[in-house]
């Protein structure tokens, strides 16, 4: 090998990095300080990604995200470590790496990334994501004490029948007596309707953001919705997650109307299914932006999209929350996904199937052949893990979406 | 003499094996040459070019070169490289137009390929991150009945009622294989029920794909009569084998080197 001599120009990468990430690392950051000394004053909850947080927010507290701090673990590369200490407790390697890695830091949170999530003073679940979420909050309530709510929102096929809102509504009423009676603080409607009001702000500027990507080129790839998430998750109904919104929403723009994509020279682009392996988040998008390759739109960041309609607060949070998708059967989700792809003008899709997420990948198999016969386009199905990276088989990936990418050029 | 450009070279570095061939560029076969993987990629691909020059007599020097297979990344010298779907199905689309369903079955991995019109896949399912459904799992089950793999499939033709093996996952059907050896099950009628396991495997995953006529098998299990006796039986069809079927990714390689120079 010879060593090269000549100073060259630094070559140019294949991405572009968005601006506003310096604004997101700050804003996050922020967030996880106010975590700490909400758990000091107690007046700490931990919600699940789909849960009603708006309520919580009414009542002064401050929402820490356990499946958020999942994606920390993995993009730290630790999730087999802290994995493997809920394994030590008798908990399965079946069970959600999202879980086992949470469950693993409460046990040793001084081996854990940040020292772990502060210590709650409530659990607060939603099973519209999933059933796991009940036995992973009960499962860190006998570790820490913190009692546990849940939200019931049974799966739904088609229009919310009337009994179905009423058991939902009646499940929120649950939520506001233990939130005031668990942090003594009287149920305020007016302040919630604020907060859903301040909600549907942010909600709306996250929504325009992923439309833009309906532009050629495509003013953002996966990565950079996957990272851009976590105010949505995180700090849904409050100011910050607006202001970091209008600026973002503000670089999107700014993209789009100079013509610059996300990734330098867009050939390709792809539908994303599910959570990402976020071990190897940048390495995988990043090595498929060097062949052209940019994924516009994907299920899951498109998941915060809805607004809570103004009237009666809790009906209409009962509303929203029980149409989240997930809750909805396949078929919404193929629907969802085939619209995408037509909006989208996509070439393909790829589907990931998590081992650690049930609830998300069933059924992929027939997602698949069904999205292929009705949009004419081709996909793949690759297969890993978003935190156990023990899980995933890069060169085994690679082969998939390579052949893929060649069945499309 | 004929000119260089003339020439494809495709190289299909697999798990197991490495296969290398040359075509001139009416696609005919001109050299060709199969080895042990083994530990260094990069070494048994050396062994494959040099042997190619030794048989054509060519200096390969100027030759467009294709590399496929799980070790595509390794020849880092050749023109580019091709995932093994791709270079599977020109492969065998150039040895019979009429394939519509490809099943390759590989030392350590198994595919199954809806071929299009122009031999390009249409769609496409690889195995799972195991050995079941693959040449390893015929291998392991040869060494505890301690018979050569090159008879394991014949044995099992010779079978007279087969045995029940439930589990295609390799260790455990290394444990079932003993506990029917322990039971007295003869070692054909155990070899059959092995090819039976092995076959509602790949049956399995071809179904995912649509199993569309004619449909042809290839890789090294291929050239395994049990295998190809009870596959046929679970598909309900016939299957169509190339002579050399370990050949088909690096031919679909050479080939795709010829239009690429073209």
């Amino acid at each position: 090998m010879s060593q090269k001599t000549t100073t060259e120009p630094p070559k140019e990468k294949a991405y572009r990095k968005l601006y506003t990430s310096k604004l997101l690392r700050e804003t996050m950051t922020l967030h996880i300080l106010s975590t700490k000394t909400a758990s000091q004053n107690g007046r700490l909850v931990w919600v699940t990604s789909g849960f009603p947080v708006e309520i919580p927010v009414a009542f002064d507290t401050v929402a820490a995200y356990p499946e958020q701090y999942g994606a920390i673990v993995g993009s730290e590369k630790c999730g087999p470590l802290l994995c493997g200490f809920a394994e030590e407790l008798g908990f399965s390697q079946e069970l959600c790496s999202y879980a086992r890695s949470s469950i693993g830091s409460v046990k040793k949170p001084e081996q854990s990334p940040l020292t772990g999530l502060p210590i709650p003073q409530a659990l607060l679940a939603c099973n519209n994501i999933c059933g796991t979420v009940l036995g992973w909050y009960e499962a860190v309530s006998e570790m820490t004490g913190a009692p546990v709510y849940l939200v019931d929102t049974p799966p739904l096929e088609g229009d919310q029948p009337p009994h179905h809102l009423a058991y939902v509504k009646s499940n929120l009423e649950g939520l506001i007596t233990f939130m005031s009676e668990t942090f003594n603080q009287p149920y305020d409607e007016e302040k919630l309707l604020q907060v859903a009001d301040l909600s549907n702000t942010a909600v709306n500027l996250w929504t325009k953001s992923l439309e833009a990507c309906k532009n050629k080129p495509s003013p953002l790839n996966c990565a950079d919705r996957f990272l851009s998430m976590a105010p949505i998750v995180a700090l849904r109904g409050t100011q910050q997650a607006i202001d970091f919104y209008q600026a973002f929403y503000g670089e999107v723009k700014e993209r789009v109307k100079q013509g610059l994509g996300a990734i330098r020279e867009e050939r390709v682009r792809l539908l994303w299914d599910n959570i990402p392996p976020w071990f190897t988040i940048y390495n995988f998008f990043n090595t498929l932006a060097k062949k052209g390759v940019v994924f516009p739109a994907d299920s899951y960041t498109h998941a915060w999209s809805a607004n809570i309609p103004r009237g009666e607060a809790l009906e209409s949070i009962a509303q929203v929350y029980s149409k989240i998708w997930l809750n909805k059967g396949l078929s919404a989700k193929i629907d969802k996904m085939c619209n995408l792809i037509k909006d989208y003008e996509l070439d393909g899709f790829v589907l990931f199937s998590v081992r650690s997420c049930k609830r998300y990948s069933l059924g992929q198999m027939v997602t698949k052949e069904v999205i292929t016969r009705r949009t004419g386009v081709p996909g793949v199905i690759i297969e890993g893990d978003m935190v156990d990276s023990q899980q995933y088989n890069e060169a085994q990936a690679e082969t998939r979406v390579d052949a893929l990418l060649e069945m499309i050029l | 003499m004929v000119k260089q450009s003339n020439y494809g070279i495709g190289i299909d570095v697999g798990s197991t094996t490495t296969k290398a061939v040359l075509i001139d560029s009416t696609g005919k076969v001109r050299a060709r040459y199969l080895l042990a993987t083994g530990a260094s990629a990069k070494k048994s691909i050396q062994r494959c070019l040099d042997e190619l020059v030794s048989q054509s007599k060519q200096d390969l020097s100027g030759i467009t070169m294709i590399s496929t297979g799980y070790g595509r990344s390794q020849a880092n010298f050749v023109s580019k490289s091709v995932t093994e779907i791709t270079c599977h199905g020109i492969g065998i689309h150039s040895l019979n137009k009429e394939i519509q369903t490809l099943i390759d079955v590989g030392g350590q991995d198994s595919k199954v390929i809806r071929i299009g019109s122009n031999g390009r896949p249409t769609d496409f399912e690889l195995n799972d991150k195991c050995s079941a459904g693959t040449g390893r799992f015929l291998e392991v089950m040869a060494q505890v009945l301690e018979i050569p793999i090159q008879e394991l499939g014949s044995l099992a033709l010779k079978a007279k009622s087969p045995s029940v093996i439930s589990s295609t996952c390799t260790v455990f059907a290394e444990s079932e294989v003993i506990g029917r050896i322990g039971a007295g099950d003869t070692p054909a009628n155990i070899a059959a029920g092995i090819h039976k396991a092995m076959a509602a495997k790949i049956a399995t995953l071809s179904q995912r794909v649509g199993v569309v006529k004619p449909v042809a098998v290839t890789g090294g299990v291929a050239l395994n009569p049990g295998f190809r006796f009870y596959l046929a039986k679970q598909l309900q069809t016939e299957l169509w084998v190339p002579d050399e079927p370990q050949y088909t990714g690096a031919l679909g390689a050479a080939l795709l080197a010829i239009d690429t120079h073209e």
